[in-house]
């Protein structure tokens, strides 16, 4: 893919933008190490081993720790790594913002995205729309004509096929079921955890952060159980997050896709695009 | 159990089976959701019908590779409801029936070459040439220097069929018709 030099500086303008909304909001950047002891807590996400270390895919556990150390409003701009297909909507390396913000949960969060998405269009030139809501169920009885499986890899499937490509103006979907949590905080049988979904893409995950450490110690048991069954390597636990989670007050916190967000915005039909190729 | 390929071998043109009827890969993409597994999101299109099946398959999922070929045959003769053809690469003559013809069956003439699309050695579908070429065999005679844009007559062509062509055209010339959308191209010097 040729570089456009017009489409990198608009890229520029973009990194700019959300830099310059966190600052004024008086979020704080952090360089995180790309470089780590455990890059995830994900059954299904695969990280590139580098000796005895990985390439962070995400820098959800060092910024967990920053808040537990008491910076209250931290982000992160940077290149996250996933071993995976490359595709229109997939970079094996990519550039990641994730935000937290203490004293909030997820809605909080979701107030931040809007007016986060809606200043960057502003200095893109493009009109975002008013976000929509859906919960999950909502969202799956509008699109799927069937009940939800019981085998989870189906109810993916369902979600990727149906859902989805349905979701073309920029929306979010509320409250996941409990088994897709994550490092989400339950609430009954749901957790408090949104999507943002754009163009048929999911553009960014957010949670009310679950800040128990013996439940996530039981939900990295059985995601490393899950893994091992596969055949995949187990990823290690890391004790200082188990620590920070236990520490840090009521927060919220987001990943947003920054070169999806860019394709978004852009209507680019390749995530490649206004990337600079390895 | 036929041969099969994975999700990793997907590519536009592949022709796999589903449902026992042959498809060809018309579009595909890799999607993978934050927290799920990966999967392919396709569409595919059905050889015989051409109706357009959108599927998503996990990722490692197999698929039967369809048994396809296509080969090129001759027009002979109508026959009953059958057409017989010769097979240009086999020399074999084939009957393949009416109904799976259809519509197409007005271009034929002797010695047309057309493309049969055969699923585990049966024909199951055919493919005209995109543009023939015949000898209208009757229109109404040709106005001179009329040029007008868009004013047309019905002539009707040695085969049968009966196509809209321009004013000037004169009964005996050999025109060149696209079979897709049944228009006029072109006088053939």
């Amino acid at each position: 893919m040729s570089l456009d030099p017009a489409l990198l500086r608009q890229r520029a303008s973009l990194l700019h933008a959300l830099r310059s909304w966190l600052h004024d909001q008086g979020f704080a950047e952090i360089d995180v190490p790309v470089r780590v002891r455990s890059p995830a807590l994900e059954e299904h996400l695969e990280a590139f081993r580098l000796g005895a270390w990985w390439l962070h895919t995400s820098p959800e556990f060092a910024l967990k720790r920053v808040l537990a150390a008491g910076l209250g409003r931290i982000y992160s701009l940077g290149p996250c790594f996933r071993d995976e297909e490359s595709g229109p909507q997939h970079a094996a390396e990519f550039t990641m913002l994730e935000w937290y913000r203490l004293g909030t949960d997820y809605r909080g969060i979701a107030a931040d995205l809007e007016e986060l998405v809606k200043a960057a269009g502003g200095v893109l030139g493009v009109p975002v729309p008013a976000f929509g809501h859906l919960t999950w169920e909502q969202a799956w009885q509008a699109h799927v004509p069937h009940a939800v499986p019981s085998d989870p890899d189906e109810v993916f499937r369902c979600w990727v096929h149906h859902v989805e490509p349905a979701l073309q103006t920029p929306t979010l979907v509320w409250d996941y079921p409990a088994d897709q949590a994550a490092f989400a905080v339950l609430r009954g049988p749901v957790a408090e955890r949104f999507e943002f979904y754009w163009h048929g893409n999911e553009l960014a995950n957010a949670f009310t952060e679950l800040r128990d450490p013996e439940e996530l110690a039981q939900r990295w048991a059985a995601c490393n159980r899950a893994r091992e069954a596969a055949g995949k390597a187990p990823y290690p636990v890391d004790d200082r997050l188990m620590t920070a989670v236990s520490r840090h007050g009521p927060a919220g916190g987001i990943a947003l896709g920054v070169d999806r967000l860019f394709q978004a915005l852009l209507k680019l039909p390749d995530i490649h695009q206004g990337r600079v190729p390895g | 159990m036929g041969l099969t390929y994975q999700t990793s071998d997907f590519r536009n043109g592949l022709k796999v089976e589903i449902d026992g009827a042959p498809y060809v890969v018309v579009y595909f993409q890799f999607v993978k959701p934050g927290k799920g597994t990966a999967f392919t999101r396709t569409k595919l299109k059905n050889l015989i019908s051409g109706n357009v099946l959108e599927r998503t398959f996990r990722t490692g999922e197999t698929l039967l590779q369809a048994e396809v070929e296509e080969s090129p045959m001759q027009f002979l003769y109508e026959d009953g409801d059958l057409y017989q053809f010769m097979d240009m690469e086999s020399y074999e003559q084939v009957g393949i029936h009416r109904d799976l013809i259809g519509d197409s069956a007005e271009y034929f003439t002797d010695n047309l070459e057309i493309k049969v699309l055969k699923f585990k050695g049966r024909p199951v579908t055919i493919e005209l040439p995109n543009f023939i070429e015949d000898e209208i065999s009757y229109c109404e005679p040709g106005v001179k220097g009329n040029t007008a844009q868009g004013a047309t007559k019905p002539a009707t062509l040695a085969c049968g069929k009966t196509v809209q062509v321009p004013l000037f055209i004169e009964q005996g010339e050999r025109i060149r018709v696209d079979s897709r959308t049944h228009s006029y191209v072109s006088r053939v010097k």
